[in-house]
């Protein structure tokens, strides 16, 4: 009986485990932009309803190929947390650039192909896993 | 689909009614607990089992129950449902080794699915010893229910958001990618550690179905499609105790 009880007892605990979200990294990235790489758009973040973003979007064209860089951005934590060009605030459709580096410093991101900037309009931090938006930048 | 869900519920309780009270030397209750992990995903479930012991020698049981499963996982990706769409050929039973139809598949990643399903079961044993058997299980008919999560399809490149997605409502055992919604089913070896207790290791084959709200795939032939399916390889352990 003993057995028993013991299989029931050990049979929740087996398969249940508390594991903490995975945060992104406090460490401030540094990341170098290429100084002859050509400033197309930029703008300044404004805080989403769920977190905030201070710094700067700007996208750089060099050499045919388009990156985003996060320019002295601070941003409050989160669990994944990603870095979108979207076509709306509320992301309906978008480009996943990649998991956000860092809550704060200077991240350089690289743009897929050749976006249509008219209609992808906007840098977005946004927290993927509970669709919830941290931070918006306008690209003017 | 009042009606269907109302004979479920019939069903459900006829059976576990009349197992009650024919519990004899040829028929066999469980009650059963199992837990089960996979990639990004994991369930629970519990279910009553009245089987019936087949043959002279008893070795075969066969018999039917009721399980509800709880599927739970993170970021876990469903593909393309209709079968029209994902398989090159819908004939029932031959769809299993028809060809998969992967340029008409699009990925709705759903971001925190949690789903639901109390399903009428078939199950199946084989009696090795006093001790040892093998049981194979499967769902056939219930509904599902759950909660509702974002999601992002992707389709040829592009990414949207479907903020509320959710889990299937009917499910029923049609064969393969025929199927609809969210079942279960089961491989597994038990052991009897005395005359109530056993331990299954279990292999568990999963079909969990999630649908989209707001948004929706264009396929090739321009159907719109708003159901898709994770396939899941889990395993786990559970304990059943005979009643």
């Amino acid at each position: 009986m003993k057995q028993c009880l013991s299989i029931i007892v050990l049979f929740p605990i087996f398969f249940c485990s508390c594991k903490k979200e995975n945060n992104t990294p406090n460490t401030p990235v540094i990341e170098i932009v290429d100084t002859s790489a050509t400033l197309k758009l930029s703008g300044i973040f404004s805080n989403g309803p769920y977190g905030s973003v201070s710094g700067m979007a700007k996208v750089y064209l060099k050499d045919g190929k388009f990156t985003l860089v996060l320019d002295g951005v601070t941003i409050s934590n989160g669990p994944d947390l990603h870095v979108y060009l979207s076509k709306e605030i509320s992301p309906v459709n978008f480009i996943d650039l990649g998991k956000l580096k860092s809550t704060g410093g200077t991240q350089v991101y690289d743009i897929a192909g050749s976006p249509n900037f008219s209609q992808y309009k906007y840098a977005l931090v946004h927290c993927q896993l509970f669709d919830h938006l941290f931070g918006s930048s306008q690209l003017l | 689909m009042k009606k269907i869900l109302l004979i479920c519920t019939m069903s459900l309780i006829y059976l576990i009614g009349f197992g009650q009270q024919t519990n004899t030397a040829r028929s066999q209750q469980w009650l059963d607990l199992a837990a089960t992990a996979g990639n990004s995903q994991g369930t629970v479930a519990a279910s009553y089992v009245y089987t019936w012991k087949i043959g002279k020698r008893k070795k075969l049981q066969a018999g039917l129950g009721a399980r509800f499963t709880s599927m739970f996982g993170k970021k876990v990706d469903f593909i393309t449902a209709p079968a029209k769409l994902s398989r090159s050929n819908t004939t029932p039973f031959l769809i299993v080794f028809a060809g998969q139809e992967t340029a008409n598949w699009d990925t709705l990643t759903v971001q925190r699915p949690f789903a639901n399903s109390l399903n009428l079961s078939a199950n199946f044993g084989y009696n090795f010893n006093s001790r040892w058997s093998a049981i194979f299980n499967i769902d056939l008919i219930g509904f599902g229910f759950g909660r509702k999560s974002s999601a992002i399809l992707t389709s040829n490149g592009v990414t949207r958001t479907e903020p509320n997605a959710k889990p299937a409502g009917f499910n029923a055992l049609l064969t393969g990618d025929l199927d609809y919604g969210n079942l279960n089913s089961e491989f597994s070896i038990k052991y009897k550690l005395n005359d109530h207790w056993s331990v299954r290791g279990i292999y568990q084959y999963l079909f969990t179905e999630y649908k989209t709200n707001t948004i929706k795939q264009t396929a090739p032939d321009g159907t719109q499609v708003d159901r898709f399916r994770s396939k899941a390889n889990n395993f786990g352990v559970g304990v059943s105790y005979a009643l």
